[in-house]
């Protein structure tokens, strides 16, 4: 593990030392950033551990665990509020049986929610792993779930 | 015969089924497909369109099945006649539509660069004086006058200064800034550019949100472009601007703690002063301004400032962007002169509610913005008239509320935002975000009393005080304005 942190932070080797950029790097690479990584990445960067850690739990995007094979996003804006976004949560919940940042069993899909994705003139809006998806009906979502294995 | 049609590449247009309709089309011999930004009306998207003798003609809400009948020529609207956009008086977002948002010779044909070319022909202190006479203020929310800004960044002393668009447009309800980015990304260069040339600084950086991944990949295709083209020059020497993405947090949105952030460490907010522009990015001189700001200024130097400042109200000149979302009939981009009535723009650019909802509440102004009911629908959408109600334009997101919305709940949302996103530096936001939370969810689960709400006001009021930055704030005042207009949903819910 720790050539392989070595190597990506090489990657993006900055003076001084970007530690967000740093993170986001080796989430790109790896998934996740774990606890367990961080006094590599201080050490390799110059900074102190508290520094590394402090940043990594900052975050909302930063994941200290590996998320599902897809990563389900539900767009809490005011707009998608005013737009059923609620009931879209709650029947995605019912579905993989998960909460909010949690996997479903099987490690099929992560459910997370954002807090706006700019899509508000088409909304309720959810996003799963690259795809974004507007105008979100309760009754679509059994056919998009489907297209993720 | 192959017929040339337009249909938009924004992320929302796409949403709406752009993306399907540009797929099930990729094989037609006889169809060449341009992919255009967005008009905003992202009621009628997926839109499309083609040449037509007296301008564009488009189809709306186009399926597959439809191309028979595009092709044939029946049944399409003139797009000049279209109500929504053709009441508007669109400048800074004149090309959404019309253009490829890569093509720099569609960018100058309609234009663009001339406010740059404009800004090479005066000295730094004319570009100033110039935005001191347009009277531009701030887009982001803050609305301070940019003029006043870049001149003290300008007088600052620094071994290096920076240029740092905000493009971490976190206020849910707003979207113009990820139009410009997909759709017009040359325009908040040439602006930046603009704004170095002003106060001599040597570097840019665009600070985008995570959420945007097709806004950052166009900008850095059109930063590519314009460096091929050899625009990001100054003086001779180089001018890189880099894109730098942050990672889901609120409160980076906020200038001080989007520095932070693009520095690489947690994104708490700064204490003020020392502003940005005296010392900001790694201690330097540092003008932050958001994308809208930016892309404004290009022609304020090509038309002049007194051009700016005919337009819109007293205190607040130029056109400002409203982003109409929530239960509007026809959500959408709406650029106008400040002045317009709320109700104007809810009935003339709104159309009206969605049907089968009735009006409940307007939200102006994001997450943290004041919500309005009926009665409060004359107000004339500009700063001052805004600062006097006690409300805030913010970044010009516009969301209503209708019938089923239950304020007990909203009023909750508001304070769990602000709970998850505070940045935890000042204690009236770290702790009375949440202790506003848990209070409202008491009232929501019926166990609340007369002294909740009165202790909800007086932690309003000390969170509004004390705050160090907007976010604290401006939070308590949606709860509040919730509260305000809406007593009888509240008390209600209180235990007998």
């Amino acid at each position: 593990m720790h050539e392989q942190v070595k190597n990506i932070l090489n990657q993006v080797r900055g003076e001084p030392p970007n530690i967000l950029q740093s993170l986001l790097a080796l989430q790109g690479e790896l998934g996740h950033v774990s606890a367990d990584m961080v006094p590599v990445i201080a050490k390799s960067l110059g900074v102190t551990t508290a520094e590394v850690a402090g940043v990594l739990s900052y975050y909302p995007d930063l994941r200290p665990s590996a998320p599902g094979r897809h990563v389900i996003r539900v767009c809490m804006g005011e707009s998608c509020y005013a737009n059923g976004c609620g009931r879209v949560l709650r029947e995605l919940q019912e579905r993989l049986r998960a909460d909010i940042h949690e996997t479903m069993p099987g490690g099929r899909f992560t459910l997370d929610t954002m807090s706006c994705a700019g899509n508000c003139a088409v909304s309720p809006t959810v996003i799963i792993d690259d795809d974004l998806y507007g105008r979100v009906l309760p009754s679509q979502l059994d056919g998009m779930l489907e297209r993720y294995r | 015969m192959v017929t040339r049609l337009y249909l938009s590449n924004d992320t929302s247009a796409r949403a709406a089924g752009a993306a399907a309709l540009a797929e099930a089309w990729s094989d037609r011999a006889d169809v060449q497909l341009i992919r255009t930004s967005s008009r905003g009306a992202f009621y009628l998207e997926p839109m499309v369109e083609r040449d037509g003798p007296d301008g564009r003609i488009a189809w709306f809400n186009v399926s597959p099945q439809d191309l028979p009948a595009i092709l044939s020529g029946t049944g399409g609207t003139a797009v000049h006649t279209i109500p929504f956009l053709a009441q508007q008086v669109r400048y800074t977002f004149a090309n959404f539509g019309e253009t490829e948002p890569l093509s720099l010779d569609e960018y100058q044909a309609r234009g663009g660069l001339s406010g740059l070319e404009a800004a090479f022909r005066l000295t730094p202190d004319a570009i100033i004086e110039e935005l001191r006479v347009s009277q531009l203020r701030g887009r982001g929310g803050a609305a301070f006058p940019v003029w006043n800004k870049w001149k003290v960044a300008q007088q600052a002393k620094g071994a290096q200064k920076y240029v740092v668009a905000n493009s971490d447009e976190g206020d849910a309800g707003t979207y113009c800034d990820r139009m410009i980015l997909e759709g017009d990304s040359f325009r908040l260069l040439e602006g930046m550019l603009i704004c170095a040339r002003a106060i001599g600084a040597g570097r840019g950086y665009v600070y985008c949100r995570q959420e945007y991944p097709a806004a950052s990949a166009t900008l850095r295709a059109a930063i590519h472009k314009a460096d091929e083209a050899e625009l990001l020059e100054l003086n001779g020497e180089p001018f890189p601007i880099e894109v730098i993405e942050g990672a889901g947090s609120y409160v980076c949105g906020e200038e001080t703690a989007l520095l932070e952030s693009l520095e690489g460490k947690r994104g708490v907010v700064r204490a003020r002063p020392p502003y940005p522009a005296q010392s900001g990015l790694y201690g330097c001189p540092t003008i932050v301004s958001n994308v809208l700001t930016f892309a404004t200024i290009p022609q304020i130097l090509s038309r002049g400032g007194s051009w700016h400042a005919s337009l819109g109200t007293e205190q607040s000149r130029g056109t400002i962007v409203l982003q109409l979302g929530g239960r509007v009939k026809h959500p959408g981009l709406v650029e106008v002169p400040f002045g317009l009535s709320l109700h104007q723009v809810l009935e003339q650019f709104g159309g009206g509610m969605a049907p089968g909802s009735r009006f409940k509440a307007v939200q102006v102004g994001g997450p943290l913005g004041s919500l309005f009911p009926t009665t409060g629908l004359e107000l004339p959408i500009c700063y001052d008239a805004f600062a006097k109600a006690g409300a805030v334009l913010g970044h010009g997101g516009i969301v209503v509320y209708d019938h089923e919305t239950d304020m007990v709940d909203l009023a909750r949302h508001f304070m769990a935002f602000t709970a998850d996103e505070s940045c935890g530096k000042c204690t009236p936001c770290r702790i009375g975000s949440v202790r506003g939370r848990e209070i409202l969810e008491r009232i929501q689960a019926g166990s609340g009393t007369m002294d909740d709400l009165r202790l909800l006001d007086d932690l309003g009021e000390t969170m509004k005080l004390a705050s160090l930055c907007a976010l604290g704030g401006r939070a308590p005042y949606p709860v509040l304005t919730a509260i305000e207009h809406f007593p009888a949903e509240f008390r209600s819910k209180l235990r007998a």
